[in-house]
């Protein structure tokens, strides 16, 4: 079921009723309501994989209690690496089976060794990296006493299926979101506006800018020898655009859903392309993934704690392995190797955490800003380019020079209607976030005023005809 | 906040449409509004073949006629029956309709609301009009058939196709939307080479599409004589099933690539030949 869909626009009043009028009552009855509510929202897309979400409920729920009462090291591993096993060989055979398989191929190939071995038709279960990272990070936390396991399965189901946030994120820490599944949960009328003012923004970041972006960077990344190295350009600065408002955007439509029904999510994005270096971008991008992988596999390395070399491996390895999570493709292995090799440079001159503590930004950091975009944007054509060759092919053809000219955004007046739109849209975002940036707000803040505005600019500039798919569905 | 959001959008939507309506941007207000003579002697009813072969100003000044082209890219034949009922609607008359959809289309069972058939919007309030969208499944279909109660769902769903032509519209009234003063289009100099077409393949229709009884049914009832017409085709032939009488048949009419712009639309030189034919073979008709 998608946000943006009329199913969607059916389910969350229904929801939302029910989970009200059971506040009376236990809060096991709105967890129950939570956990049935949300495995309709994932059957809604193929109801075959909820049993996937069951099984990594039951192993980390029963992993969780018996880690309490395991009494010595060797049967606490042994119940950790259940865990990870279970959890991550499912995430290991839908998402990357098929990935290794061809690739061992292909190695032996290049050495004149034809291997026959076949690859399977696997659908890739939506959100399955997602909801197995937030499952993981519970029985980690457990295993280092940092927290206490829950002796509720309703509150721990309802932890790992809250459907606002099970497709897509933000990736909670059961830290965070347990104890609010575990305690009784008032309606207050401030949170639930600030939800929906959140969602309103969200919708326009999809509904706006990413789905008008996809209008003109579809076409542009599937034939990319028919346009010039500017139309090339602009459009990886609109993909960009693209996958910001698409995955930001749906984060806070599940923070401010999530918010409707009382729960508090971690904020997933702060006001990225303000950022002044990589290091900074990586701050405030994806923030619930990021902080995952440095709380469950830099620090676990090592960190920043040993010599410059075992660092810089450790960053490396965090990039690597973070593109990978993305999707089973080199080009995904490359886009985290780039940002690591940016990284490196702050990294070494001890400048990675230049601006921990300074959000607000000047005039005179315009061009670092526009650097650090630039690189993020460079960085962004493998993302979504089909192969490395494709993607190489691309920055070629930008940097080979073969003509400045956008006719393709204008020569019809439906791509000058599109253009139009991007260009405003993405001016509106921009200065609203600067807004937010210059005031410190965690989020952009919208006044009754705004929000109208908003909706208005959602109404009349929203794709609503064939929107494109969330683009993080597939990861 | 709600509140004055639905009132603005309502309001908005509601104002398009109510400047659509009489503006000549789309077909069906160009034939409301601007088209001032209401006897013709024949229409062009079709998809986007008929709306680029046949040029009714060049038949007309061949055969001193009054003819309209109001066909419509990406319309199959429902739309076409549609066009017919709104024509009549307007009070408008015609001793001939030629038929001439999109080849394909004259077999097709199965029916789908056409890609465009949202430039009926603005005229939704009519029972003729709300019958064609009823007839269809879809959210493109309910939220056409709501919207003569909630504009604003048909118009922030068609935003592109809807609000910002009203925009226009509003500047330039007169504005038309891919079509002259008589209905026309053309598609421009083919970049095909001078060339022969050699190989033909030949396939037969058989005139099954249900919605050819409504209009032959329509026509009859308005004294309306019905053609059938099947135009040029880049290596088709066509055969017409035998117990259809009035067919005009030009799919191999034209043997050379230089007259097509694409397999299945005529360029201006194609459409300036294969209309002096019509024209001709029109005029044997009206005798």
């Amino acid at each position: 079921m998608l946000f943006n869909s009329i199913d969607f626009v059916i389910f969350l009043p229904i929801v939302f009723a029910c989970y009200w009028l059971l506040r009376r009552f236990h809060v096991n009855y709105q967890n129950s309501l939570v956990v049935i509510s949300s495995y309709l929202f994932y059957a809604w897309w193929d109801y075959r994989f909820l049993s996937l979400i069951i099984f990594s409920t039951i192993v980390d729920y029963l992993v969780g209690n018996q880690l309490k009462i395991a009494n010595t090291e060797s049967k606490r591993k042994l119940l950790l690496g259940c865990s990870l096993i279970a959890n991550l060989g499912l995430l290991g055979f839908f998402k990357y089976y098929n990935f290794f398989i061809e690739s061992w191929i292909e190695a032996w190939s290049k050495i004149g060794v034809e291997l026959e071995i076949s690859t399977l038709k696997i659908i890739l279960p939506v959100g399955i990296s997602f909801y197995t990272f937030q499952t993981l990070s519970y029985t980690i936390d457990v295993y280092r006493n940092k927290i206490e396991p829950t002796h509720n399965i309703f509150q721990f189901a309802a932890f790992v299926s809250f459907f606002p946030q099970l497709v897509a994120g933000p990736i909670e820490r059961a830290k965070n979101l347990l104890p609010q599944f575990g305690s009784k949960r008032d309606f207050d009328t401030d949170t639930a506006m600030s939800g929906i003012y959140l969602i309103i923004w969200g919708l326009f970041k999809k509904m706006v800018i990413a789905d008008n972006c996809a209008f003109f960077v579809n076409q542009i990344f599937n034939n990319t020898g028919n346009f010039s190295s500017a139309e090339l350009f602009v459009g990886a600065m609109l993909f960009g655009f693209q996958i910001y408002g698409d995955f930001s955007g749906y984060s806070d439509i599940a923070i401010g859903v999530a918010r409707l029904f009382g729960i508090k999510l971690m904020t997933n994005f702060s006001f990225p392309y303000f950022s002044r270096n990589i290091a900074e971008f990586w701050r405030r991008w994806h923030i619930s993934l990021s902080t995952w992988f440095r709380d469950y596999l830099y620090i676990p390395l090592g960190g920043s704690k040993g010599n410059t070399i075992r660092t810089i491996r450790n960053v490396f390895v965090v990039f690597i392995v973070s593109g990978f999570w993305h999707g089973a493709n080199w080009t995904f292995i490359i886009w985290g190797l780039i940002h690591a090799i940016l990284f490196l440079p702050l990294l070494i001159s001890n400048r990675n955490r230049t601006y921990i503590n300074t959000n607000r930004i000047h005039l005179v950091q315009l061009p670092q800003i526009l650097i650090t975009f630039l690189l993020v944007t460079i960085a962004w054509i493998f993302f979504r380019a089909d192969s490395v060759t494709t993607a190489n092919q691309y920055i070629y053809d930008i940097i080979s020079f073969n003509g400045a000219s956008l006719e393709s955004y204008v020569n019809s007046s439906k791509r000058l209607l599109f253009s139009l739109f991007i260009v405003i849209s993405i001016v509106i975002l921009l200065i609203f976030e600067f807004i937010a940036v210059q005031k410190d707000q965690e989020e952009v803040k919208l006044s009754n005023a705004k929000a109208v505005f908003i909706m208005l600019i959602i109404c009349f500039m929203g794709v609503f005809k064939n929107p494109s798919d969330f683009i993080y569905f597939q990861f | 906040m709600i509140v004055i959001c639905s009132a603005l959008v309502a309001l908005i939507s509601y104002a398009s449409l109510s400047v659509l309506k009489k503006s000549a941007f789309y077909k069906p207000s160009y034939l409301s509004q601007h088209v001032e003579p209401s006897n013709f002697d024949y229409i062009i009813l079709g998809a986007s073949t008929g709306l680029t072969t046949l040029n009714t100003e060049l038949i007309d000044s061949l055969n001193h006629t009054k003819g309209i082209n109001l066909a419509m890219d990406d319309t199959a034949l429902a739309t076409q029956y549609l066009m017919l009922q709104h024509f009549i609607y307007e009070g408008k008359s015609t001793d001939y309709c030629i038929l001439a959809p999109s080849v394909f289309d004259f077999d097709v069972t199965d029916s789908v609301m056409s890609g465009n058939d949202y430039r009926f919007m603005m005229f939704n309030d009519r029972d003729y009009v709300q019958n064609h969208y009823s007839t269809f499944d879809g959210t493109d279909a309910n939220l056409l058939k709501l919207s003569r109660w909630f504009p604003a769902l048909g118009v922030a769903y068609y935003n592109v196709e809807i609000l910002y032509p009203a925009l226009q519209a509003t500047v330039k009234p007169e504005k038309r939307n891919r079509f002259d003063a008589n209905g026309n289009y053309v598609y421009p100099l083919s970049s095909s080479d001078d060339q022969k077409i050699n190989t033909s393949t030949t396939f037969q229709i058989g005139f099954k599409n249900p919605w050819l009884m409504k209009i032959k049914a329509l026509c009859e009832t308005n004294n309306i004589k019905l053609i059938y017409y099947i135009s040029p085709l880049q290596g088709y032939s066509v055969m017409a099933a035998p117990q259809i009488n009035e067919v005009i048949n030009h799919s191999d009419v034209l043997q050379n690539k230089k007259y097509f712009y694409d397999d299945i639309h005529v360029d201006r030189k194609g459409r300036k030949k294969v209309t002096e034919l019509f024209a001709d073979r029109l005029a044997q008709i009206m005798e």
